[in-house]
């Protein structure tokens, strides 16, 4: 069956077009989906790696 | 919730960061070895086991694996404990990963220096060792996955989505690519045959270049970067852009190494396609990491770290624009089996790698060691004797690449080739390759100083094996999404689901490029005059291959009027089903050899002309750059194996009769004798059990079925 597939679907020189709308399509909604992200939430997220709840084993101790 | 204390794991990234800087100095080095090569043949040393062939994988394998792949390790076990507010899931995990990776490196220089190798570019290890790196992955990939799942923040940052993609698409790369069936503990032969071979081969050449060099240097990026600069990553809907097109688009690229070859034009044009929308999302990413810095520029005048990144991103931003450019089959035309290839290649090694690893190690060296680094001003040498390093490496080669490019292609008003000798197009890039080598050592003197800069900082310092933090536990959060939230967002807290879903970006290029290739018979139409090798001519392919010949030698002549007049008819797909592994190679140190049998061709040469090159090649052309092979003379033809090789090589396909392997070493030494006997009519006395005469028989044999087929158009039998 996938023999069938891959040979009948209009030949294998359609694959790149093929392969073109799936990356179109699946992109222009995640763009979409990324804009509407919560902003407020994004800018938490961006701020991560500067969050790192650190403590100095001393002031754990201290705690 | 009630915060829970516990300990990040400093000393796995000591001692990553420590085999970092070893094996980067020791990789590089050899490198630099092979560019004196380039000046000094003799630099061999006339022993087989430091031979261009085989050393340069040693240097490929050192820094790509060794130095990228530890410096990888490093930054991945530093970020990841913090991003997930834990301790890594496994101590033990974290030994085997370790010990385990640098046992692979050492067993890597070995048998490539020994000449074992599967002759397929930077997958160049053995299946035994290819097992252990399998299993030493998958350790590295449970200790990750279990350290996301037991994470105490309910966010997945997008650093990690990186480290994920690379665990997923290098264990996928690694599997098929390895495929194949043993002959011995230390040979085997791959279950791809020709073109297929050179497809699935370059699917995961470019994607190591891609999931190993690129996206988890992404994710270093994001966590180390923003750290660095102390400013949040610019725009966090450009990473989860970047992140998905980039994982999506990366897979389809590979084609492009292989333009005008015998793979079918569709193939070809996918590649090229995909490499150019791969702009996009690579400078979304570069983009999002240089405007990271905004409103912090004042402080790259002052932090070494910081200028080690910015010019890593920068050359990120360059290669991923020079990468695409090459792909378009024009600049190919020009850039292909030239110097360009190598000068692209390390702007990205030396400056996108290089320079990211060295931040991160300035980075975090400190830290853990509870210290500042013992001198900016050495840590600023190093990064402007580093960056003058990259500069003198690539100019030259670029500036090489357009010359002996354009060598190739010129002919007379006559219509001849103007320099039909290739060595005149060689000679005349001594100057670059001199050049080159100094620009490596600038940069190796560089590491070798900041190397220094690190001991004393960690003289200086007190280590820290176990770092203590604290932080509130992970409370449950539903499986379901809740209302309001996106599907990222709960992608974004989702592992195993994150996982899945990669894994299927990262298939679908694969399998829409791999499975026509076998499934659609036209696309590798058979040609009736082409036959398997003679047992004799079997393994003189496999001493071939072990010489890693193909580091210098091309087998694919191209389509192009200044190629066919050089070398002979044009590659097709059908010539090389028979060949496991493809031997196309990717860089002309030295001429095409795929037509070097053909009597009547202009590459042909009588067999003591080989005996005598591949005894003293400077002997017959003073300018000759090519090492000396007289072991082959004295060392005898392995002829246990044959049996073996005959036996695997049916059962993947290849049509000898039944039975054949009983006879073939009879069939192998009737034909060594002819050869033996034609040396000797030319008074050089060899005996035909020897290495050179297995050789001579593969040289010979190259072409010449297809030239036999006669206008190649009117015989191809493809259904």
């Amino acid at each position: 069956m996938l023999r069938d597939i891959f040979t009948s679907f209009g030949g294998v020189e359609s694959y790149g077009l093929i392969s073109m709308i799936i990356f179109v399509v699946f992109f222009a909604l995640l763009i979409l989906h990324t804009v509407s992200l919560n902003t407020k939430d994004v800018e938490n997220f961006s701020r991560i790696p500067l969050d790192d709840f650190l403590k100095k084993s001393e002031e754990i101790q201290e705690s | 919730m009630e915060n829970q204390t516990f300990y990040y794991d400093n000393k796995i990234v000591k001692n990553f960061a420590y085999a970092t800087l070893f094996w980067g100095v020791i990789g590089m080095v050899v490198g630099l070895l092979l560019a004196l090569q380039f000046i000094w043949p003799a630099l061999t040393f006339g022993i087989p086991y430091t031979t261009f062939g085989r050393i340069r994988p040693i240097h490929t394998n050192a820094v790509i694996f060794a130095f990228v792949g530890n410096g990888m390790f490093t930054g991945i076990y530093y970020s990841l404990q913090r991003l997930c507010k834990a301790r890594m899931f496994n101590d033990l995990l974290s030994k085997i990963n370790f010990w385990g990776w640098q046992l692979i490196i050492v067993l890597a220089a070995v048998t490539f220096a020994s000449g074992i190798t599967t002759g397929k570019e930077y997958a160049e290890l053995e299946w035994p060792i290819d097992l252990l790196v399998a299993v030493i992955w998958l350790v590295f990939g449970a200790n990750m996955i279990g350290t996301i799942i037991k994470r105490r923040t309910q966010h997945i940052y997008v650093a990690i989505w990186f480290y994920i993609a690379t665990f997923v698409t290098i264990t996928v790369l690694h599997v098929v690519n390895s495929l194949a069936i043993p002959v011995n503990l230390f040979k085997s032969y791959p279950i791809y045959a020709g073109v297929q071979d050179a497809l699935v081969q370059w699917w995961y050449g470019h994607n190591a270049v891609a999931f190993f060099l690129t996206t988890p240097f992404l994710g270093l990026m994001y966590y180390f970067l923003p750290k660095a600069a102390n400013r949040p990553i610019y725009s966090y809907r450009l990473s989860i852009v970047h992140f998905w097109a980039l994982i999506f688009l990366y897979i389809w690229a590979g084609p492009h190494h292989l333009l005008y070859s015998a793979l079918p034009n569709w193939a070809q044009s996918l590649g090229v396609v995909f490499s150019v929308m791969l702009i996009a999302p690579s400078w979304g990413g570069m983009v999002n990491g240089l405007l990271t810095l905004r409103g912090a520029w004042d402080r790259v005048r002052e932090d070494p770290v910081l200028k080690f990144m910015v010019v890593a991103v920068t050359a990120y931003g360059m290669s991923t624009f020079e990468g695409p450019m090459m792909s378009t089959k024009t600049v190919n035309a020009i850039s292909h089996f030239t110097d360009w290839t190598v000068g692209h290649a390390h702007i990205g090694a030396l400056g996108w790698n290089g320079f990211l690893t060295f931040a991160v190690l300035y980075y975090l060296i400190p830290r853990i060691f509870q210290t500042q680094l013992f001198s900016r001003k050495i840590a600023n040498f190093h990064f402007w004797i580093g960056t003058l390093g990259i500069i003198f490496y690539a100019v030259p080669l670029y500036w090489g690449a357009i010359t002996q490019a354009s060598m190739w292609k010129e002919f007379t008003a006559a219509g001849f080739l103007k320099y039909p000798n290739f060595l005149e197009t060689v000679t005349q890039l001594k100057p670059m390759y001199a050049t080159r080598a100094i620009g490596g050592g600038l940069y190796i003197a560089g590491i070798v100083l900041g190397i220094y800069n690190l001991i004393l900082t960690i003289k200086a310092g007190k280590f820290l094996p176990e770092e203590v933090a604290s932080a509130p536990a992970l409370a449950l959060a539903e499986g379901k999404r809740g209302s309001g939230e996106g599907i990222h967002r709960w992608l974004e807290r989702r592992p195993v689901q994150f996982i899945l879903v990669a894994l299927v970006a990262i298939l679908i290029g694969g399998l829409i490029e791999i499975v026509p290739l076998y499934l659609v018979k036209t696309n590798v139409p058979t040609i009736a005059s082409v036959k398997p090798y003679t047992p004799l001519e079997l393994q003189g392919r496999d001493i071939y291959v072990r010489e890693g010949c193909y580091t210098c030698h091309s087998q694919q002549v191209r389509p192009f009027r200044s190629e066919t007049e050089r070398y002979g008819e044009y590659a097709k797909a059908g010539e090389y089903v028979y060949d496991h592994p493809f031997q196309w190679g990717s860089k002309r140190n030295g001429p095409d050899l795929s037509r070097e049998g053909v009597v009547s061709g202009r590459q042909y040469k009588p067999n003591s002309w080989h005996y005598n090159h591949l005894l003293n090649p400077q002997r017959l052309n003073e300018q000759s750059i090519m090492p000396v092979y007289k072991w082959l003379i004295s060392d005898d033809l392995d002829l246990s194996t044959t049996a073996k090789k005959i036996r695997v090589m049916q059962f993947l396909g290849v049509p000898y009769p039944p039975g054949y392997d009983k006879i073939a070493n009879a069939e192998l030494m009737i034909q060594a004798k002819g050869i033996a006997d034609d040396l000797k009519s030319q008074g050089i006395e060899v005996e035909p059990n020897k290495e050179i005469i297995a050789m001579i028989a593969y040289l010979q044999r190259l072409g010449k079925d297809v030239h036999a087929a006669g206008t190649p158009t009117a015989t191809i039998t493809g259904k």
